[in-house]
Order: structure tokens, then sequence, then C-alpha cells
């Protein structure tokens, strides 16, 4: 893509590191909404970053490997150990007394792996910011008047209204959630909306395109489950509906934090996400249980 | 010190979660990335809550990293410097005359290496660096090693700030277009 001077010139400034704190946010928020900018500042980094070679080395006291150990979320003493496979879940996991990560400590070697692999995913989750309540107002507009909307800003018909008018079962609140997935609170690239009686979900793509060769994947992280859950390659089109959560209880699904990592294509090979989130999320309620007349179970 | 590849090979793993590749990564790295950000913080506890925050970074984001636009020590040193910076500017300004005079040679070479250890990248940047006016070359190599603001080095070279800011960007487009960037 081709830049102006003055965004050449701002990537350079910022990789030389001269801009104050107020032009440095203003950077870092425009390379969070458009990856050739970042590339464009990455590489004056790079170009800039061999000077580091003349540097003279120091080295640091030894308590900031503990530090960091710490702060990283590492074992304490246990050796890496390769996570077990672990197939989904056909039914929904216990909703009594989930364990947290913490109480896992003590079960065994493998739960810590598996817990601080879990920390690990879920300090990636961002916390929404005043562009995510906005958007949240975007969704809510799509999700009652969708004829307000232009034509690709449509929400597909079976996600906004699953008969409203039935009286109905008060287990299975009509609520409607969205995340929107993020970097680092940056612009939005992904918004995920699902639906909480058909637990059917929708993603839109806000702002994001994958490399070629590349997909992206979306993941259900929860405190109730050891590792990170697939719930599928987010496709081309602006549009993916899927009712894989459907095997996932209504709790997990609302606390759980969604992340979308760069897979190959067609998605992770086993299963697993091979890189960290690079969009994360939690689910927002925009219609609350109470204000929504409760539908009939769909069938 | 491990080799470039070699470097790669435990980023890949670290990507996975092996973190005894991660503290075979911190023992290799450690003492250049403290170098640089020490250089440019001036204060051990700052310098060390910068490089914890770094590897911390280094360990979250391995797998995003790629081999074919940056080699390993590059990148982890713009993760720590980027964040170096960052406090620098968070804080209030630090005035000229609390930098030691040792300063005064920053703007060469802080630790000069015999020409043939340096990599051909570095040479063309050196190079490209060299065809700036003097005083605009140390303007650009005490911004980048010392981690300087504009107004730092305003004071430093007794001009506007604006002129500064003008010099500056000038220099980065020179060095640009010497470079051959698209």
């Amino acid at each position: 893509m081709a830049y102006s001077e003055d965004h050449i010139a701002l990537a350079a400034e910022y990789a030389l590191g001269i801009l104050d704190a107020d032009e440095r946010a203003l950077v870092e928020t425009m390379m969070a909404g458009d990856q050739d900018f970042t590339a464009l500042v990455t590489a004056w980094e790079h170009k800039l970053g061999v000077l580091n070679q003349m540097v003279g080395s120091v080295e640091p006291r030894p308590e900031v490997w503990q530090k960091i150990r710490v702060a990283a979320g590492l074992s304490e003493t246990q050796p890496p150990m390769v996570l077990p496979e672990a197939p989904p879940p056909v039914v929904p996991p216990p909703v009594v007394a989930p364990p947290s990560p913490t109480a896992a400590v003590a079960d065994g070697s493998n739960v810590i792996r598996l817990a601080n692999r879990a920390r690990r995913w879920r300090q990636l989750a961002t916390l929404t910011t005043g562009i995510a309540a906005a958007l949240v107002a975007v969704i809510a507009v799509g999700v009652y008047r969708p004829d307000m909307l232009p034509d690709q800003l449509r929400p597909k018909p079976r996600t906004q209204v699953v008969a409203i008018r039935t009286p109905a079962a008060p287990a299975t609140p009509n609520a409607q959630y969205v995340a929107v997935l993020q970097k680092d609170g940056g612009s939005p690239a992904f918004i995920l909306t699902v639906d909480g009686v058909t637990k059917n979900f929708t993603v839109r793509r806000v702002d994001a395109a994958a490399e070629p060769g590349k997909s992206f994947e979306l993941w259900l992280i929860s405190d109730k489950l050891p590792q990170p859950r697939s719930l599928g390659v987010i496709g081309a089109g602006d549009f993916t509906a899927r009712p894989v959560l459907a095997s996932y209880d209504a709790d997990t699904i609302k606390a759980a934090t969604y992340a979308v990592t760069i897979e190959q294509a067609g998605g992770s090979p086993d299963g697993k996400p091979t890189s960290a989130p690079v969009f994360a999320g939690k689910l927002i309620e925009t219609v609350p249980p109470a204000a929504a007349p409760a539908p009939s179970p769909p069938r | 010190m491990l080799t470039p590849a070699e470097l790669v090979r435990l980023i890949a793993a670290i990507a996975k979660g092996d973190e005894a590749a991660f503290e075979r990564l911190y023992v290799a790295t450690r003492a250049k990335l403290f170098g640089v950000v020490l250089r440019i913080l001036r204060r051990q506890d700052l310098a060390e809550e910068v490089i914890q925050e770094a590897y911390v970074k280094i360990w979250n984001s391995a797998g995003q990293f790629n081999p074919g636009l940056a080699s390993p020590i590059t990148w982890m040193a713009s993760i720590a410097r980027n964040r170096a910076i960052d406090v620098v500017r968070k804080r209030s300004e630090v005035s000229i005359e609390e930098e030691p005079a040792a300063m005064e040679v920053a703007a060469d070479a802080p630790d000069p290496l015999a020409r043939r250890e340096m990599t051909e990248e570095l040479k063309r940047l050196l190079e490209c660096v060299g065809r700036l006016e003097p005083d605009r070359q140390r303007l650009v190599l005490l911004a980048y090693y010392n981690g300087w603001s504009r107004e730092q080095l305003a004071a430093k070279f007794e001009a506007p700030v604006n002129t500064v800011k003008t010099w500056l960007r000038r220099s980065m487009m020179d060095i640009r277009e010497c470079l051959g960037l698209g």
C-alpha cells in the first residue's frame, strides 16, 4: 500500500524513538487498525535495530529472571510438558463449582502446565473500550432494527429474532451477546454475536485480512476448560455463522474469552492454537434477559 | 551468544510453550537487551522493570515472530527498546543537565565493533547515516541510542524544537532514500 510521506516519516520517527507520549499513542492506535502501517513501522524498527549491535552488553541482576518467570506465569519447578489431546466436549461441563486455576494447581503436574497455559491466554483478553461500546450500539441496531443498516451490515435473519411472542421457560432467557475482538484496546477486528437461546453465533469481519495461505481461527477460552477450544476457522466472507457453541453451557459461553489466532490455511492442524491470540474479547450482554420477552425453545 | 538460527529455533519452541527454551533465550540475550534499555533509561531499577516486561511480551508473542522480517535479536531488542522509550516519554522530561558528561561521546559508536564483526545490514545503515551532515548524524544516533526526546536534542544542539523536528524528519527520509526503501 502506498503511504504519504507524512505517514512514512511518522513511522520512522516512531521507530527512532523521538515522538512524545501522545504521538506514540497515536501511532500505536494507527497500527492497531492498519496492518500495512504496522508493517511500515516494523520495517523501520528492523532497519534501525541493527544499530543495537554496537551497544555493549550489561548483565541484569539474577533476580530479574525470577520476576520474569512469575510475570510470565511459568511453572515453578516443572519441566515443560506436552499438552495432552482433549476431545471437544460432547456433554456440557458441570456448572457446579468450577475449579479455579489456582485450585487446579494442586492437582498434578499436567494441570499446572495447563493452568498456566490457560492463564497466559486469558491475559490476552482485552477490556472493551469506548470504541467497543459504540460498536455494541451498532450491533444493537442490527439486532433490533436490521432495516436501518445497509445490506452488507445486516445480520443473517436467523440470528435476530427467535419467536419473540411465545412465553417460555425462564431458564433460557433470550439474551443477545456481543464480543468485540480487538488487539490491545485497538480498533475492532471482528465482532462476535451470540444468540443466548440457540447459541448460534456469527462473526463479522470489521478490519482484518488474513495473509495469503493463512486463516483466522476463533477459540473459546474458559476457566472451566483446560485449553482453548476451536470454534472453527473464520470464513473469507464478512459473516461466519455456526452452531458449534451448542455443546457448551450458557455460563461457560457467557464468561469465556473469545480469541482469534492466525493459523495455517484451513486452521490449526491439531485442534490447538499454534500462536498467541491476535485479537480477543469477552461477551457483553446487549439484550438483558429481563427486558426481552422469552421465546419458546426453537423446535 | 547463540547463532541467529539457534535463536530462531528457540523462539519457535517458545511459541509452543517450551519454558526451557525461554530460559535459554533469556540467558543468551539478556545482557544485550539490558544494555540497550539501560542506556536509554539510565536507571537500574527502571531498566529491570522494562526488561521484565519485555521478556514477558517475548514469551507471549513468540508466535508472531517472523524470521523473514528481522533477526531474532533485532526483534527482541525492538520490543525492549519500545518499552524503554514508552517509559522515558511518560516520565517528566529529564533535564539535559542530569545527563552524564559521558553522553558526549554517545553520538559515535557506543561500543565500536571491528568492522568485520558488523553485519552487512549495519554497514549499509551506517554508510547511509554517514552521508548525513555531521550534526545530523549525531542527532540521529543520540536519538536512537539514548532515547532522547526532541526537547532534549534541541537543548543539546541549541536549536528550536521545531527545527530539530525538521532535521530529524529530513534525516530519516534521506536514510530511507539511501537504503532504497520503497
